[in-house]
C-alpha cells in the first residue's frame, strides 16, 4: 500500500511539474537543467560522466545531452555504458521533450516506473543491459511515437503487456534476455512498421501468434530459447521481408510448414532444438537467399532433398541429430557452391561416402559422424581442398585411408575413429602441415606408424588406440613440439620408447599401455614437465627408472603395472598431485617412500607384487583420500602403523603375503567403508579384533595363514554383507560362534586348520547362500554333523575332514544336490552311507572306522546281519530279477497293447533303443534308482496331482492319463533292466 | 539487450569429440551398461568406476589372474531393472549370482553365449518370458536356478544337451508343457518343477505333444 501511495504522490508531483514546465514556455531548457541536476544527484556516478553537468556550462554542452536546434529543449539523453547505478530517477519524467533516452549498459536497478508513459515524445527508449526488475509497465503503450524500444538483458519478469500493440510506429522491439513469461501477445500483429523483433532467452510459452504475419516489414524475428510450443504458423510465410528467423531451442512441434518457402528474402533460418517432425520440405529449395540453415536436434525424418544447386548462397547447413535417412543427393553441389559448413552428424544416413559432396569445393567443415555410412573413402576426397575438419567417426567405413588425403593441405582435424578402416597410414599424411588432431582409434589399421607423421608439425593430439599398428614408435616423434596427447594403447608396437619423445615438451597425456614395448624409460622424460597422465601397463619395460623423473611435478596418474621395472620407486614421487599410482607386478625394490604422502589427493596406491621391503611409512596416514591401498605380495615387515586409521575412506586394504607382525590392529574396525580386507599370509598374532564387527560393509575378509589365536569373536555376526570369510590356518580355538548365521550373504566360508572345538553349530544351516565351499576341516570339532547342513542346497564343496565328528551321517545331507566335492574323512562317523553318497570317491569317507556301504566296502564286512540280507548276493539278485522281469513283462504287454491302440509304434522303437542303454555313468544310474525306489510313492502321488490339476484335460481322457503314468514307470524299469 | 547472435550456429558439434578414447575394456563396459539398467537404492554398485582400466577392483566383481571377470555376486542386493545383451561380453564368467532381487523383463538370450558359465542363479526375481533356448549353449553349466520368477512357456528341450547340468530348479514359475526326460533331466526330482500349474509331468515322447497345454 505504501509504495502505491508513494507512486501516486510522485505521479501528482510529475503532473504538477509538467504543468509548470509548460507554463515556463521558453524557459524550459533552464527548467530541464534544474531537473537534470536533481537527476545527477540521484544517480551513483563512480566514473564521473556527469561531471560536466553544472550550471557553469550551458546545458546543451553537458555530457550525454542533445538539445533541439534552438537549444530550447533537451531532446536526447544518452548515458550508455557509464557505470551508473541507482534507480531511474523520478525527475526524468519532467523531461517531456525527450525524444531519445538511452541508459543502456549501466547498473541501474529497480523497476521501469509506469510514469515512463509521460514521456510522450519519446521515439527511442533504450534501457538494455541493466539490472532492472519488475514488469514492463502497461503505460509503455502510451508512448505512441516510439520507434525503438530496447529494454532486454534485464531481470524483467511477468508478461509482455498487450498494450505494446499500441506502439504502431515501432520499428525495433528488443526484449531478449529477460525472464518474461506468458505468451507472445497477439497484438504484436498491430506493429505494422516492425522491422526487428527480438524475444530470445525468456520464458515465453504458448503458440507463436498467427497475427505475426501482419508485421509485413519484419526483417528479423528471433524468439529462440523460450518455451514456445505448438506448430510454426503457416502464415509466417507471408513475411516477405524476413531475413532472419530464429526459433531455436523451443518446444515447437509438427512439420516445418512448406509455406516457409514464401520467405523469399530469408538469409538465416534456425529451428534447432525443437520437436519438429516430418520431412524437410522440398520447398526450402525456394529460399534462394538462404545463407545459414540449422534444423539440428529435431525429429526430422526422410531423406535430404535440399539441393545446393538451388541454394547457391548457402554457407552453413546443420541437420545433425535428427532421424534423416538415405544418402545425400548426388547432384547436391555445383562447382560454384558457397557451402562452407555441412553438419549431418547423428542421423541414420546410409550408403557410401556421398560423392555428391565432392563438388562442394568451398567446404571447410564436414561432419558425417554417427551415421550408418559404409564403404571406402573415395580417393577423390582431396577435391575438398579447403576442408579443415573432416569428421567421419562412428560409421562403418572400411577399406584403407586413401593416400590422396595428403593433398588436403588445410586439414586440421581428422576424426575417423570407430569405423572399420584397415590398411596402414599413408606416408602422404606427412604433407598435412596444418593437421592438429588425428583420431584413428577403434579401427583395424595395421602396419607401422610412418615416420612421415612426425612432419605434421602442428599435431597436438594423436589417438591410435585399439588398432593393430606394429613396429616401433617413430624415432623422430620429438619433432612434434606441440603434441599434448599421444595415445597408442592397445596395439602391437614393439621396441623402446624413442628418447626424442622427451622433447614433446607440451605432452600432457601419454598412453602406451597394452603393447609389446620394451627397454627402459629414456632420461629425456625429465623434460615432460606438463605430463599429467602416463600409462605404460602391460608392456615389457625394464630397468630402474631414471632418477630425473622426479622433476616431473604435475603427474596425476601413473600406471606402470605389469612390466619388469626394477629399482626404487622414489623417482615417481616428485609430484604432489598424484591421484593414482599403480606399479603392480614389477620388480621394484627398496622401501615405500614416505614422500608419497605429499600427494594428499592420492586415491589409489597399488604396489603389489614387487620386492618392496621395510615397513609401511606412518606418513601414509596423511592420505585422507586413499580408497585403495594394495601392498600385497611384497617383503614388508613390522607392524601396520596405527596412523593408517585416519585413512577413513579406505575401501580396499590388501596387505596379504608380506611379513607383517604384531597384533591385528583393532582400529581396522573404524574403517566404515572397508569392503575388502586381506591380511592373510603374514605373521599377525593375538586375537581377531572384535571391532572388525563394525565394518558392516565388509564383503571379503581374509585373515588366513597367520598366528591368530583365541576365539572367533561373536561380533563376526555383525558383518551382514560378508561374502567371503577365510580364517583358515591360524590357531583359533573355542567353538564356532552361532552368530555366524547372521552373515547371510556368505558364499565362501573357510575355518579349516585351526583348533576349533565343540560341535558344529546347527545355525550354519541358515547360511543358505553358501556355495563355493564350507571348509571346517582339520579342527577339533566333535559331536554329530547337524542335519541342518542339508539346507545348504547351493553348496558345492563340503570339507569336514580331520575332526572328531561322530554319530551317523544325517540323511538330510542327501539333499545336497549341488555338491561336487565332499570330504568327511578321518572322523568318527559310523553307520551306513545312503545311496546318494555312492557317487563320491571312497576317500571322501575313509578314516571313519564304522562307516560302510558304497563307495566304501559293503556293510556285511563291517557288521550287522541286516546288511547281509540287503547285500547283493546272487540269490537276492535272482529273486529281484524274477520279480522285476515278470512285472516288466506284464507291463510291457500292457504297454504294447496301449501302443497298438494308440497307433504309435515308432515311439516304442525309440524307447526301447534308448532303454537298451549306451553306457550311462554310475552316478546317473544311482539317481535313476533313487528316482524309482526312494521317492517312488511320493512322486507318483505328485504326478497324479499334476495330472489331475490339468483343468484343460477332458474328463473322458482320464484313463489315458493313468496309463501314461504307467508307461513312464515302465520305461524306467526297462532302463533298469538294460543296465 | 544483447545483439542478435547471427552466428549462433553450433560449432559445438565439434567440441564433444575433442576428447580421446578412454577405454575399450569390454567387460567393464558390459558391467557398466548393466549398472545403467539397474536401479540401485542401496548403492551396492557405487564402486563401479568405468574409468578404471578393468572392473576387477569393483565390489561384487571377481576376476581371475588374467583380469577376466569370473564372478558377479549381486544376490540379495535390492536391485531392480532389467538385464541386457551386453552381459554376453563377460566371456569368462563362471558364476552369475543375481538371485533374490527385483529384476524384471526377459532373460536375455545372449546369456547363452557364456561358454564358461558354471552357475546361473536368477531365482527370486520377477523375470518374465521364456527360458531362452540359447541356454543350450551353456556347455559348462552345472547349476541353473530360475525358480521363483514369472517365467512362462515350456522348458526348452534344447536344455537336454547340457550334459554337465547337475541342479535345475524352475519351481514357482508359470511354465507349461511337459518335462524333458533325456540327458541330465533324468535325474532331477519333482521339487525342481513344483508350482508350475500348467506343467504336465514328464515328456511322453510321441504320446503327448511336448508343449502340451502351452
Amino acid at each position: 500500500m505504501d509504495s502505491t501511495q508513494i507512486s501516486r504522490f510522485s505521479l501528482f508531483i510529475t503532473v504538477f511539474s509538467c504543468i509548470l514546465a509548460f507554463s515556463f514556455g521558453d524557459n524550459s531548457s533552464s527548467t530541464d537543467a534544474h531537473w537534470l541536476l536533481r537527476i545527477k544527484s540521484k544517480l551513483v556516478d563512480p566514473a564521473g560522466v556527469l561531471q560536466s553537468w553544472s550550471l557553469r556550462a550551458h546545458i546543451c554542452s553537458w555530457n550525454g545531452l542533445t538539445c533541439s536546434h534552438d537549444e530550447a529543449f533537451v531532446i536526447a539523453l544518452n548515458l550508455s555504458a557509464s557505470t551508473l547505478s541507482g534507480s531511474i530517477p523520478t525527475e526524468l519524467w519532467n523531461l517531456v521533450s525527450l525524444q531519445t533516452l538511452d541508459l543502456s549498459l549501466n547498473l541501474i536497478t529497480g523497476s521501469i516506473p509506469p510514469e515512463i508513459g509521460l514521456l510522450r515524445n519519446l521515439r527511442t527508449l533504450i534501457l538494455f543491459a541493466n539490472n532492472l526488475s519488475g514488469k514492463i509497465p502497461t503505460e509503455i503503450g502510451l508512448l505512441k511515437k516510439l520507434q525503438v524500444l530496447r529494454i532486454g538483458d534485464n531481470m524483467l519478469a511477468a508478461q509482455i503487456p498487450p498494450s505494446i500493440g499500441n506502439l504502431t510506429e515501432l520499428r525495433v522491439l528488443g526484449l531478449a534476455y529477460c525472464q518474461l513469461n506468458g505468451s507472445i501477445p497477439a497484438e504484436i500483429g498491430n506493429l505494422k512498421n516492425l522491422v526487428f523483433l527480438d524475444l530470445q532467452h525468456n520464458s515465453l510459452s504458448g503458440f507463436i501468434p498467427a497475427e505475426i504475419h501482419n508485421c509485413e516489414e519484419l526483417q528479423n524475428f528471433a524468439a529462440s530459447n523460450n518455451m514456445l510450443d505448438g506448430e510454426i504458423p503457416a502464415s509466417i510465410g507471408k513475411l516477405k521481408s524476413l531475413q532472419i528467423l530464429n526459433l531455436a531451442n523451443n518446444s515447437l512441434s509438427g512439420p516445418i510448414p512448406p509455406e516457409i518457402s514464401g520467405l523469399s528474402n530469408l538469409q538465416y533460418l534456425n529451428l534447432l532444438g525443437n520437436r519438429l517432425n516430418g520431412e524437410i520440405p522440398w520447398e526450402l529449395n525456394h529460399l534462394v537467399q538462404l545463407q545459414k540453415l540449422d534444423l539440428s536436434s529435431n525429429n526430422l525424418s526422410g531423406t535430404i532433398n535440399l539441393l545446393n544447386i538451388h541454394l547457391q548462397n548457402l554457407q552453413v547447413v546443420v541437420f545433425s541429430n535428427n532421424a534423416l535417412t538415405g544418402s545425400i543427393p548426388s547432384n547436391f553441389c555445383l562447382k560454384n557452391s558457397n557451402l562452407q559448413q555441412l553438419f549431418l552428424a547423428q542421423n541414420k544416413l546410409s550408403g557410401g561416402f556421398p560423392l555428391g559432396l565432392l563438388n562442394c569445393s568451398s567446404l571447410q567443415q564436414l561432419d558425417l559422424s554417427n551415421n550408418n555410412l559404409e564403404g571406402e573413402l573415395p580417393p577423390t576426397i582431396d577435391k575438398l581442398e579447403k576442408l579443415t575438419d573432416l569428421l567421419l567417426n562412428n560409421n562403418s567405413f572400411n577399406g584403407s585411408l586413401p593416400p590422396e588425403i595428403g593433398n588436403m593441405s588445410n586439414l586440421e582435424n581428422l576424426y575417423l575413429f570407430d569405423n572399420m578402416i584397415t590398411g596402414s597410414i599413408p606416408v602422404e599424411i606427412g604433407k598435412l602441415q596444418s593437421l592438429s588432431t588425428i583420431y584413428l582409434y577403434d579401427n583395424q589399421m595395421s602396419g607401422s606408424i610412418p615416420m612421415e607423421l612426425t612432419n605434421c608439425a602442428s599435431l597436438t593430439a594423436i589417438d591410435f588406440f585399439g588398432n593393430h599398428f606394429s613396429g616401433s614408435i617413430p624415432e623422430t616423434i620429438g619433432k612434434l613440439k606441440d603434441l599434448v596427447l599421444l595415445q597408442l594403447r592397445q596395439n602391437d608396437l614393439s621396441g623402446p620408447i624413442p628418447p626424442s619423445l622427451g622433447y614433446c615438451k607440451k605432452l600432457q597425456q601419454l598412453a602406451l599401455a597394452d603393447n609389446k614395448l620394451s627397454g627402459s624409460l629414456p632420461a629425456t622424460f625429465r623434460f615432460l614437465s606438463q605430463l599429467s597422465t602416463i600409462t605404460l601397463y602391460n608392456n615389457s619395460f625394464e630397468g630402474p627408472l631414471p632418477y630425473s623423473l622426479y622433476s616431473i611435478r604435475n603427474l596425476k596418474i601413473i600406471n606402470f603395472s605389469h612390466n619388469k621395472f626394477s629399482g626404487t620407486i622414489l623417482p615417481l614421487t616428485g609430484s604432489n598431485s598424484l591421484t593414482a599410482l599403480d606399479l603392480t607386478n614389477n620388480s621394484f625394490s627398496g622401501s615405500i617412500p614416505s614422500r608419497l604422502a605429499i600427494s594428499t589427493n592420492l586415491g589409489r596406491l597399488r604396489l603389489a607384487n614387487n620386492l618392496l621391503n621395510g615397513s609401511i611409512p606412518s606418513e601414509l596416514g596423511r592420505l585422507k583420500e586413499l580408497i585403495f591401498l594394495d601392498l600385497s605380495f611384497n617383503n614388508l615387515t613390522g607392524e601396520v602403523p596405527s596412523q593408517l586409521s585416519t585413512c577413513q575412506k579406505l575401501q580396499h586394504l590388501l596387505l596379504n603375503d608380506n611379513h607383517f607382525t604384531g597384533k591385528m590392529p583393532s582400529w581396522l574396525g573404524s574403517l566404515q567403508d572397508l569392503g575388502e580386507l586381506h591380511l592373510s599370509s603374514n605373521n599377525f598374532q593375538g586375537q581377531v579384533p572384535a571391532e572388525l564387527g563394525n565394518c558392516s560393509r565388509l564383503l571379503k575378509l581374509s585373515l588366513h595363514t597367520n598366528n591368530l589365536s583365541g576365539q572367533i569373536p561373536h561380533e563376526i555376526g555383525q558383518l551382514t554383507s560378508l561374502n567371503v570369510l577365510n580364517l583358515q590356518r591360524n590357531n583359533l580355538s573355542g567353538s564356532i560362534p552361532p552368530t555366524i548365521q547372521q552373515c547371510k550373504k556368505l558364499y565362501e566360508l573357510r575355518l579349516s586348520e585351526n583348533l576349533l572345538s565343540g560341535p558344529i553349530p546347527s545355525e550354519i544351516g541358515k547360511l543358505t547362500e553358501l556355495q563355493v565351499i564350507l571348509d571346517l576341516s582339520r579342527n577339533l570339532l566333535s559331536g554329530e554333523i547337524p542335519s541342518s547342513l542339508g539346507d545348504l542346497l547351493k553348496l558345492e564343496r563340503l570339507n569336514l575332514s580331520f575332526n572328531r565328528l561322530g554319530g551317523e551321517l544325517p540323511s538330510s545331507l542327501g539333499q545336497l544336490t549341488s555338491l561336487v566335492m565332499l570330504n568327511l574323512s578321518n572322523n568318527h562317523l559310523r553307520g551306513q552311507l545312503s545311496s546318494t553318497f555312492s557317487g563320491f570317491p571312497p576317500t571322501s569317507f575313509s578314516g571313519n572306522d564304522k562307516l560302510c556301504g558304497p563307495p566304501l566296502t559293503s556293510c556285511m564286512d563291517s557288521a550287522g546281519h541286516e546288511n547281509n540280507i540287503l547285500s547283493s548276493t546272487a540269490v537276492v539278485c535272482i529273486i529281484v530279477a524274477i520279480v522285476f522281469t515278470s512285472t516288466v513283462i506284464c507291463l510291457v504287454m500292457i504297454y504294447m497293447m496301449l501302443r497298438m491302440w494308440c497307433n504309435m509304434r515308432e515311439v516304442l522303437i525309440s524307447n526301447s533303443s534308448e532303454g537298451g542303454g549306451n553306457g550311462i555313468e554310475q552316478i546317473k544310474r544311482e539317481d535313476q534308482e533313487r528316482w524309482m525306489y526312494g521317492d517312488e510313492k511320493k512322486r507318483k502321488g505328485e504326478y497324479w496331482r499334476v495330472m489331475s490339476s490339468m483343468a484343460f484335460v477332458p474328463s473322458q481322457n482320464h484313463d489315458d492319463h493313468i496309463s501314461s503314468s504307467c508307461i513312464f514307470q515302465v520305461k524306467m524299469d526297462t532302463k533298469k533292466l538294460g543296465i | 539487450m544483447a545483439p542478435l547472435s547471427v552466428i549462433s550456429l553450433s560449432l559445438c558439434f565439434l567440441l564433444p569429440l575433442l576428447s580421446p578414447a578412454i577405454s575399450t575394456n569390454s567387460e567393464g563396459n558390459a558391467l557398466h551398461a548393466l549398472r545403467r539398467r539397474l536401479s540401485d537404492p542401496t548403492n551396492v554398485l557405487q564402486s563401479w568406476d568405468p574409468t578404471l582400466v578393468n572392473p576387477c577392483t569393483w565390489f561384487h566383481v571377481t576376476c581371475d589372474s588374467n583380469n577376466h571377470v569370473i564372478r558377479l555376486d549381486l544376490g540379495n542386493s535390492n536391485i531392480s531393472g532389467t538385464l541386457g545383451p551386453e552381459l554376453a561380453q563377460l566371456q569368462h564368467l563362471q558364476y552369475l549370482e543375481l538371485y533374490k532381487n527385483d529384476i524384471s523383463g526377459e532373460i536375455p538370450k545372449e546369456l547363452g553365449n557364456l561358454k564358461n558359465l558354471v552357475g546361473l542363479d536368477l531365482y527370486g526375481n520377477r523375470f518374465q518370458g521364456e527360458i531362452p533356448k540359447s541356454f543350450s549353449g551353456l556347455k559348462s553349466l552345472r547349476f541353473l536356478r530360475l525358480n521363483n520368477n514369472n517365467l512362462t512357456g515350456s522348458i526348452p528341450r534344447e536344455l537336454t544337451a547340457l550334459s554337465n547340468l547337475k541342479v535345475f530348479d524352475v519351481s514357482n514359475n508359470d511354465l507349461c508343457g511337459t518335462i524333458p526326460v533325456d540327458g541330465p533331466f533324468g535325474m532331477f526330482s519333482m521339487p525342481s518343477y513344483a508350482n508350475n500349474m500348467r506343467l504336465n509331468g514328464p515328456e511322453l515322447k510321441g504320446l503327448v505333444p511336448y508343449n502340451f497345454g502351452c
